[in-house]
């Protein structure tokens, strides 16, 4: 692609939130390239969670206008800002959940940018100078280098794309919390974020322990890598498991009535942890704890995570490259979006969608 | 002192309905075992554990029952597996007396999380025989629950660390307190006091939490960088995304603080540490996945501490001279001890004097 054609942004909008999977295609206005900023032109984007979430109202009310969601996005360099020296025309990338941050904060010069507390979404927000960011169903984005990853040569575009949330979004957990070599890891949930993390957490060394509803996906979680699979419609499911998991990564984004995080935190070894990662409605609170439920189950955590560093992206994409990672995906074009849209909400995916860029295509 | 003259009686709850109206009963003590120490009580402190174990907060307490977990004493006698102590020796008994030492736990100086582990009072030995604790005369413990107090720590100072001071200190030292590191204490009574000292000891940069006026001087002279008025509209906003450690001492929640207030004050994977224990029915104030997400924070709880932490404990002590702010009574008048606790009106832990012989 000549990188003196000026890219057109247009993308798949939601106008109206009372049919929020009927997307249509909108022009927009991208914000102004400043010097650090890369632009992509967006060859796939895969679907998350998020999306629908964020689309169907069930975080809150979105802000005014056309919406265009979409934050797995991959693609390649059209232009740069004049001090980006890292990226250039041509090059394969990809671009995540967040477009920019305060870049001056102890969060942002420690590496975890991630956290910044000024961070700028790629969906439903806007810049610090109002204007509103536009997601990766579309032509074009453009973001803050720090936000823009090199893909390596070693992993497709396509299945990059759901790299850029779903994966970093369990692998920066578990690279935090030591999942390795002798470590067991269970994973609660597997859809698009769980299957990343058993695939993820083998790769990484650890003897892998997948947690799913009923006994449909159990043959593909081991195919994928899952040492153990465990049905969770199972009585006392966790019983055999007491004390006995390093990390937890949790991707459920909703937890039944009078559930009981205490028989899912009595798996965890002394100081295990369970990371939640899958967010639920706003107005689904955690399941009650009671302090006994922290201590005396070994002194165990519940935590968060938000995304990963640019650090954590190098690394996972070095990780799916070296030892061949490769996502379960299917794939559509972008204007199949609503299908896509629905059938992620009815938990239909195997295990991932990616949208193919349809309106000014990228190889 | 003569073993065969050791009695063991023990002030002991024998009508909930009267939680604080402790009797003097005799007990059976806990089988002889060649790995056990007898120690004859002079010690032991107020554990807000002893509350609500008393008070059936907790839930149906054995009866009778006599607690106290922050004991302090004299060894009188020794299993003849017994390597460490000798009678004579000056010792503590903590929540703890007894665990499998089989388990991964037990073999890896978590011992603390054993799941077979036997707390000191209201447990039940495999041979039936009823834990009973330190307000008493003598108390019997496996070797290993056992901590011999270095000589220049006064007995009086070190009953409330058996308990207080370990529960405190465990978590300080397993989430790094130190030199650059921020830690906050929720709650500065008999635990959070001794966090204060501890983290101040260790190096950190306290932030003390308190919704009590009347405390904020005393919480200075104990060595808190920071002192925050929990009653302040707000108090958390200044300090967002600030902590590396927020150790909460809180065993009351009811409709309080949202958690997710709280947790806003901590640092990137921040740690959010609770090693209070409210009643049965009072549980953590809710919060939504959203809390943990945007710095990546932890929420955990602590129980106890091992011997390998309980030991450097007191050397940190001992080299740094730390002595607790303690409030001392005879072991006759527990009771108002008890209901001082109770109320949240003591100055910072009761230690009561052993005084049946």
């Amino acid at each position: 692609m000549s990188s003196t054609n000026q890219l057109e942004f247009k993308g798949y909008a939601m106008t109206d939130p009372s049919a929020w999977s009927s997307l249509s295609v909108v022009p927009f206005e991208p914000k102004a390239l400043g010097p650090e900023d890369v632009e992509v032109a967006v060859a796939y984007c895969g679907l998350c969670g998020s999306d629908v979430h964020m689309l169907n109202q069930s975080w809150g009310s979105t802000r005014q206008g056309p919406l265009i969601v979409g934050h797995e996005i991959v693609g390649r360099v059209t232009r740069v800002g004049e001090k980006v020296r890292d990226l250039k025309p041509g090059d394969r990338v990809g671009v995540g959940a967040a477009v920019g941050s305060c870049m001056q904060c102890r969060a942002c010069n420690d590496n975890y940018e991630n956290y910044c507390r000024q961070i700028t979404f790629t969906i439903n927000s806007q810049w610090p100078d109002g204007t509103p960011v536009q997601g990766g169903f579309s032509t074009g984005v453009r973001a803050h280098e720090r936000f823009v990853f090199p893909i390596p040569d070693g992993v497709e575009l396509r299945h990059a794309a759901s790299m850029m949330c779903g994966g970093i979004t369990v692998y920066a957990p578990l690279r935090e919390n030591g999942c390795g070599p002798g470590k067991k890891v269970g994973v609660l949930g597997i859809g698009g974020l769980g299957h990343y993390a058993i695939l993820f957490a083998k790769a990484m060394g650890a003897e892998v322990y997948a947690f799913t509803r009923g006994t449909a996906k159990a043959e593909d979680a081991k195919k994928m890598g899952a040492d153990h699979v465990v049905d969770t419609t199972v009585d006392g499911f966790w019983k055999p498991y007491d004390m006995t998991l390093d990390i937890i990564i949790s991707t459920v984004d909703h937890f039944p009535k009078n559930f009981s995080l205490r028989n899912l935190l009595s798996m965890l070894y002394v100081h295990g942890k369970f990371i939640v990662v899958g967010l639920p409605p706003a107005d689904e609170p955690m399941p009650t704890l009671h302090a006994f439920d922290l201590t005396s189950n070994a002194g165990c955590f519940i935590g968060g995570s938000l995304l990963g560093s640019k650090d954590d992206m190098k690394h996972m994409l070095n990780l799916a490259a070296e030892k061949g990672v490769k996502p379960w995906i299917e794939e559509l074009p972008m204007n199949r979006a609503k299908e896509a849209l629905e059938g992620l909400k009815a938990g239909k995916p195997r295990y991932r969608y990616v949208l193919k860029q349809d309106i000014a295509p990228v190889d | 002192m003569s073993s065969q003259n050791l009695q063991f009686k023990g002030y002991a709850l024998t009508d909930p309905s009267k939680w604080h109206d402790l009797k003097i009963i005799e007990f059976k003590p806990k089988t002889f075992e060649p790995e056990d120490v007898e120690i004859a009580i002079t010690y032991c402190g107020v554990c807000g554990s002893d509350v609500h174990t008393l008070t059936q907060g907790w839930g149906e307490s054995k009866l009778p029952l006599v607690v106290g977990h922050e004991i302090v004493g004299t060894v009188t006698r020794v299993g003849d597996k017994v390597t460490e102590f000798k009678p004579g020796d000056r010792v503590g008994v903590g929540a703890q007396r007894g665990s499998c030492l089989r388990c991964r736990q037990c073999k890896e100086d978590y011992e603390n999380y054993c799941t077979n582990g036997i707390d000191t009072y209201n447990a039940e030995y495999p041979d039936g025989v009823v834990a009973q604790g330190g307000y008493s005369t003598a108390i019997r413990a496996h070797e290993r629950f056992v901590f011999p107090i270095p000589d220049e720590i006064e007995s009086r100072h070190a009953a409330s660390m058996m308990c207080a001071g370990l529960t405190v200190y465990s978590p300080l030292r397993t989430h790094g307190a130190g030199p650059g590191k921020k830690v906050g204490i929720m709650g500065i009574g008999g635990l959070g006091h001794y966090a204060i000292l501890w983290a101040k000891a260790m190096g950190a940069e306290v932030y003390a939490f308190t919704h009590d006026k009347s405390k904020m001087e005393d919480i200075k002279k104990m060595g808190a960088d920071h002192v925050i008025d929990t009653t302040r509209k707000s108090f958390h906003k200044d300090l967002t995304h600030t902590l590396d450690i927020l150790l909460s001492t809180r065993d009351v929640f009811g409709d309080s603080t949202p958690l997710g207030d709280y947790l806003s004050m901590l640092y990137v994977h921040g740690r959010f540490v609770t090693v209070g224990l409210p009643d049965a029915d009072d549980p953590l104030p809710s919060i939504h996945a959203f809390d943990l997400a945007p710095n990546g924070c932890m929420m955990g709880g602590s129980k106890i501490g091992s011997k390998k932490e309980c030991l450097e404990m007191l050397e940190l002590a001992r080299s740094k001279g730390i002595k607790p702010w303690i409030e001392e009574l005879p072991m006759r008048e527990v009771g108002k001890a008890l209901q001082d606790l109770k109320n949240n009106n003591v100055r910072y832990r009761y230690v009561v004097k052993q005084d049946i012989v």
